[in-house]
């Protein structure tokens, strides 16, 4: 008796062990969050004190190497490249989202969709090649630009790549609109078209929604690809909306520049408080991604 | 079900012109760098030292990188998993990690090189190494290791668990040896996507790992390493006119790479889905 009890004490101690084993490995990920926070403030925090947070952010003068500081140029630069890509790929992401969950058989879309989802596995360095090598020539010949590396060029590189995270979350959702409100809408005598358009797109409105912010969120942190065509200078364009203009983005001068700043220096800090910058920004768009695919009615679909 | 007008029976083909103009771009890629590769490569480039013209030095560098991250976050990708379903299916616990982890998969790469190079290199003093490289991409491959292996042993039917606890194993060795088998599929498709996702990285490495040039290979995890993407990066960027000829041998054997590994996850998937045994 005295040894069973004996027993199920030892195993229940060797439970828990495993137990708190595994929910240490699993804090990891919550350490590393932490640690990232930590590291990108310590490092970035002093260039907000010695340049000054206004003079950070909304300073139109990049010229670190001449003790300019104002990173409105890149801030804007990737601004401006980010919406150029979504004017580019939510049309065409979410039209290829339809066609696949609405337009043909599931598998015939299993067939194809590869095709799409490898968009998003080739690495951003062969997109960067590409675009300098294919895009950029074909782009300064039709426009007659004496330089193909411009804001737009990497729009389209850019809309090219962030297209599968709408694509292939977007039909997720429009596929897991319920049958019944489909047949019920048909019922009524509604035509395909009246149904997809007044029934299954409503419903699916908000999923849609979370996977353009998604994009927009892998979109803004995209670096090496759109560091190569986008022609790395950091000025706002003149007049500003004009797209054929060079431009520079955050992640590129944080590229660029990281490989040769002395360390400490106020170089240094100012790349780490780009890097805050394009955390918050992420990290708000990513949070309020993930709230609106939680109200939406099609919630069961992973992001 | 699908009733449409006669108006409408237009709309599949309008609706499939952007799918066909993604289709085209996807293909016009691979055959860019497929053919560009075809005509570069050899086998003496591919076995010569860099140092020499070739591009050895880089491929087997990027094969290190890959072991080490993968070695270092599979095991804790699965245990988080494990932790995640079996033991803290709800509740507070879960709430935290799995926010912390959505989190860490909306960071940006460039981001994780920060990072990497503020606390990996200079605050515990690994420096620009291979070391510091398979930390920070651990870091950034983790949510995608935890995802897919959760979703894996999410999909091993509860009845496998009580089977085995009726016949008086424990909780663990349930888990060990039945849930985590069954799973294995699962968990080496959600591997294998994250080893693609390695290969290609470049701004996590930017300047926590690699270097452009140094003679042969690294000989400690402390040491430099050299990369394919961050060879293609230095080739194509800080060179006025770069000789294409290795850049396209190189963009051939890391799309080879990553094209190889996605179809080898979908084939994985597809052939245990068709063979599931319970």
């Amino acid at each position: 008796m005295v040894k069973l009890t004996r027993n199920s004490f030892f195993s229940f101690k060797f439970k828990d062990r495993i137990e708190i084993t595994l929910l240490i490995v699993s804090f990891l990920s919550v350490l590393i969050l932490s640690l990232i926070t930590i590291f990108l403030f310590y490092e970035g925090a002093p260039a907000f004190m010695e340049i000054g947070t206004f003079n950070l952010l909304f300073g139109d003068n990049w010229a670190p190497f001449y003790g300019r500081y104002g990173a409105a140029p890149l801030i804007y630069g990737s601004i401006m490249i980010v919406v150029g890509s979504l004017v580019i790929s939510i049309p065409l992401g979410v039209i290829a989202a339809i066609f696949f969950a609405e337009f043909i058989p599931r598998w015939l879309g299993d067939l194809i969709k590869p095709f799409i989802e490898l968009l998003a596995a080739i690495p951003s360095i062969i997109f960067g090649f590409f675009g300098l090598a294919v895009l950029s020539p074909i782009i300064s010949d039709l426009f007659g630009l004496a330089l193909g590396k411009t804001a737009f060029t990497a729009s389209i590189v850019l809309s090219i790549m962030v297209v599968p995270t709408i694509v292939s979350i977007s039909s997720e959702v429009i596929s897991s609109v319920p049958n019944d409100y489909k047949r019920a809408s048909i019922a009524l005598g509604a035509t395909h078209w009246q149904t997809l358009k007044n029934v299954v797109l409503p419903t699916a409105k908000l999923g849609i929604v979370a996977s353009i912010l998604l994009a927009f969120g892998r979109a803004i942190g995209e670096t090496v690809a759109v560091l190569m065509v986008s022609g790395a200078v950091a000025k706002i364009p003149v007049p500003f909306w004009n797209y054929f203009k060079p431009v520079q983005t955050i992640t590129g001068s944080i590229a660029l520049d990281m490989g040769e700043v002395p360390f400490g220096s106020t170089h240094y800090h100012a790349l780490f408080g780009l890097g805050i910058v394009l955390f918050v920004i992420t990290f708000v768009f990513n949070t309020i991604s993930d709230y609106v695919m939680r109200k939406a009615p099609t919630a069961e679909v992973q992001i | 079900m699908k009733y449409q007008s006669p108006k409408e029976r237009v709309l599949p083909y309008l609706f499939s012109v952007p799918a066909i103009i993604l289709i085209l771009a996807s293909i016009s890629i691979l055959l860019f760098v497929g053919t560009g590769g075809v005509l570069a490569i050899n086998w003496e480039m591919v076995s010569k030292s860099v140092l020499k013209g070739g591009i050895f030095e880089p491929i087997v560098g990027t094969l290190y990188l890959l072991s080490g991250t993968m070695a270092i976050s599979l095991p804790i990708g699965v245990l988080t998993a494990v932790y995640l379903v079996e033991y803290a299916p709800k509740g507070r616990t879960n709430r935290i990690i799995t926010q912390a982890m959505n989190n860490l998969a909306g960071v940006p790469s460039i981001v994780f090189g920060l990072f990497g190079y503020s606390f990996f290199c200079r605050f515990l003093g690994f420096g620009i190494s291979l070391l510091s490289g398979w930390l920070t991409l651990t870091c950034m491959v983790l949510p995608i290791v935890i995802r897919g292996s959760q979703e894996a042993i999410r999909m091993v039917p509860k009845t496998f668990r009580e089977a085995a606890e009726a016949l008086g194993a424990s909780k663990w060795r349930a888990i060990r040896d039945l849930v985590l088998t069954t799973a294995a599929p699962g968990i080496a498709t959600s591997t294998i996507l994250g080893i693609s996702r390695v290969a290609g990285e470049t701004a996590a490495i930017l300047f926590t790992s690699s270097v452009f040039l140094m003679r042969g290979l690294p000989s400690t995890p402390f040491d430099p390493v050299m990369v394919l993407t961050y060879h293609i990066y230095v080739l194509l960027v800080t060179s006025p006119s770069p000789v294409l000829d290795r850049v396209f041998a190189m963009a051939l054997i890391l799309l080879g790479l990553v094209v190889v590994l996605n179809i080898l996850a979908y084939v994985v998937r597809l052939y245990y889905r068709k063979r599931k045994r319970w």
